[in-house]
């Protein structure tokens, strides 16, 4: 009978937590390979955006024109808001609620000039987000991309937002957009997200993108 | 016929062990589902502890680690080498704890909170717990592991050991 804490019965008691340890680990790499929703290893899920091409685009970003009176204030957020800090330091630009409310209302925003993209997963997205949005989860981009790289690629302004605050999936998706061809000049990240968008009454669309049922103030 | 106290007592002992196991089996079972059903929300979590730098490395252990537990949780239900298992989740729990606890230290100083204020998604499939909680459940499933390793309860064990 093995009870007890011989050496002999240690030494075999590490050699089965090592065979556990090697068959969990296998069976862990096989189950992710084969779940629908598993990781992909090699894949970059947090690209960082501190390259070159961003450190250039950081310092010269020049604001498009636009038909709108207060274009010159697109970043115009709190100096010291730690998310706006956060995207500076990923060479993203931030966007101002106010700003992006403008935008929103802007007529070019039906037309296709201006687009929205939510960077939160299809979940949420259905559940609410900013009408007219494109949904565009940085981590399953697959089926959502070629038409909202199509879109932001014929656009002279995006808007990407996620929920607000820590999340850091608008940062992402714009990345993401900008390793895909969009010019960085013409990204910015809505800092204060879908929360802060929400807390305001502002419209909300539910259910698909464009499916007409919104909510909140339209003005 | 009479059952002997020292025989009344090592039966409570085993079953006190069997239980153990299927709590522990059924927990990790449970935790490990909770972080396989979104992967990408259990990276984002990950990742939040600043490990590793390397995609492939910090996209391993969150792909391969929730399995794991599920893994580990079936073989302690199921009493397939419950020891090996129980020290595997010994050597998963003691390392985990000490990064959760730095973590919550961390947190506690940059927002000027007391310790045991700290509140946060420590990725461990339960959502936001206050972090003293967390480290007396964590305290509390390391010494059940512990006991796993006492080698009694080997009924409606599959097969106790391995090797």
């Amino acid at each position: 009978m093995s009870n007890g804490f011989s050496a002999s019965v240690v030494g075999k008691v590490v050699l089965e937590a090592v065979v556990v340890v090697v068959a969990a680990a296998a069976f862990g790499f096989g189950a992710n390979e084969l779940s629908p929703r598993g990781l992909k290893l090699a894949r970059n899920y947090f690209p960082s955006g501190t390259d070159q091409a961003v450190a250039t685009s950081r310092i010269s970003a020049p604001i498009v024109p636009t038909n709108s009176a207060a274009s010159s204030n697109i970043t115009q957020t709190s100096p010291t808001d730690p998310v706006d800090e956060r995207l500076k330091d990923k060479g993203l630009q931030p966007i101002s609620r106010a700003r992006t409310l403008e935008l929103f209302h802007d007529p070019r925003y039906r037309e296709g000039p201006i687009v929205f993209v939510d960077a939160r997963n299809q979940e949420h997205y259905e559940v609410g987000h900013i009408p007219g949005a494109f949904p565009l989860d940085p981590y399953h981009p697959e089926q959502q991309m070629t038409g909202v790289l199509t879109a932001c690629q014929a656009a002279d302004q995006v808007v990407v937002y996620c929920t607000g605050g820590e999340c850091e999936d608008a940062d992402t998706t714009a990345i993401l957009l900008r390793e895909a061809g969009v010019p960085n000049q013409k990204l910015f990240v809505y800092g204060g997200g879908y929360e802060d968008w929400a807390e305001r009454r502002l419209p909300i669309e539910r259910g698909a993108k464009n499916s007409g049922d919104i909510s909140g103030q339209t003005k | 016929m009479s059952i002997s106290e020292p025989s009344r007592k090592a039966g409570i002992i085993d079953f006190g062990t069997i239980g153990a196991r299927w709590l522990l089996g059924a927990l990790f079972i449970y935790t490990g589902l909770e972080k396989v059903w979104d992967p990408v929300a259990f990276l984002k979590l990950v990742r939040q502890y600043d490990l590793v730098q390397t995609p492939v490395l910090l996209n391993s252990i969150a792909a391969m680690l929730p399995w794991f537990e599920v893994c580990c949780g079936a073989l302690l239900l199921l009493g397939i080498g419950v020891r090996g298992t129980a020290l595997t989740l010994v050597g998963i729990l003691v390392p985990f704890t000490i990064v959760v606890w730095h973590h919550a230290l961390e947190l506690g100083m940059a927002k000027s909170i007391p310790f045991c204020a700290v509140k946060f998604d420590c990725g461990c499939g339960t959502g936001e717990v206050y972090i003293c909680t967390k480290l007396m459940e964590n305290f509390g499933f390391i010494l059940l592991s512990c006991w796993l390793l006492n080698g009694r309860g080997r009924r409606w064990a599959l097969s106790y050991s391995l090797v």
